[in-house]
């Protein structure tokens, strides 16, 4: 019962945390702290037994939003999503690269197939350019 | 609606934090104590938890001072009182006020009758 409403607190904490971002590291440690102690004073003046009252003490503060919005008005900065864009882009990169090598094997395989079966020379001589390369590998 | 609670967040931008400066004018009062009195006002504070970046501005700009103090009963409770700096602040706030209300109301007519 004590470790799931630990749990509670724990959680409102971390999502106002998420929402800090920009914020000064001291003032946003002040804050939490500030909250973490204005919790444990309503729990032990009021002698909070259950995890009802536990969320009325934290709807009282304000959800996380909210408390976050006055923390960075004060603090005069803004919200920003801490998620940088760039570490999005390399597993996009990385699956068109993958998929340009099949394309290539695909087209050397191809072109090879048609070389074999018909004995012909290829009609565009430049495209056999990158051709020759893995041969001495297999 | 939503024009209703822009209207008092305006007005409470610039004179909570003189409301707060009044709490702890007398004696020293801790973090609960401030936010649960300010609380209980329905047009004042948003949410108890919205205090607390307000003390810590106050407290930065020389305003309030703060200590922790061992409690009786429970976990340390942070104490705020007024500085010097604060209680020209306050004073000065005051005065203003004053001819600033008397203004608005004249204005707006929200005044006494004359």
């Amino acid at each position: 019962m004590k470790t799931q409403q630990n749990d509670v607190v724990a959680e409102y904490l971390r999502e106002l945390d998420q929402r800090l971002a920009g914020i000064p590291v001291l003032q946003r440690r002040e804050l939490l702290a500030d909250l973490e102690a204005h919790i444990a004073a309503e729990r032990a003046e009021r002698h909070v037994s259950g995890e009802g009252e536990l969320i009325e003490i934290l709807e009282r503060l304000g959800s996380p939003e909210v408390v976050a919005a006055a923390a960075h008005e004060e603090a005069g900065t803004v919200f920003r999503h801490p998620a940088p864009p760039r570490r999005r882009l390399w597993p996009w990169l990385v699956g068109a690269g993958a998929l340009l090598v099949v394309f290539a094997f695909c087209a050397f395989a191809l072109f090879f197939a048609r070389v074999d079966s018909s004995e012909v020379p290829a009609p565009g001589p430049a495209v056999t350019a990158p051709v020759p390369e893995p041969q001495p590998t297999s | 609606m939503a024009d209703v609670s822009q209207l008092s967040t305006s007005l409470r931008r610039g004179t909570l934090e003189f409301c707060v400066l009044a709490l702890v004018e007398t004696e020293d009062r801790y973090g609960n104590e401030i936010v649960r009195r300010l609380g209980e006002e329905p047009n004042l504070a948003a949410g108890e938890g919205t205090i607390y970046p307000l003390l810590s501005r106050l407290r930065r700009s020389g305003w309030l001072e703060s200590k922790w103090v061992e409690s009786p009963s429970g976990p340390p409770r942070r104490y705020y009182g007024l500085t010097l700096d604060g209680r020209s602040a306050l004073d000065h706030f005051r005065t203003e006020w004053v001819s600033f209300r008397h203004t608005v109301d004249r204005l707006v007519g929200t005044g006494e009758a004359v």
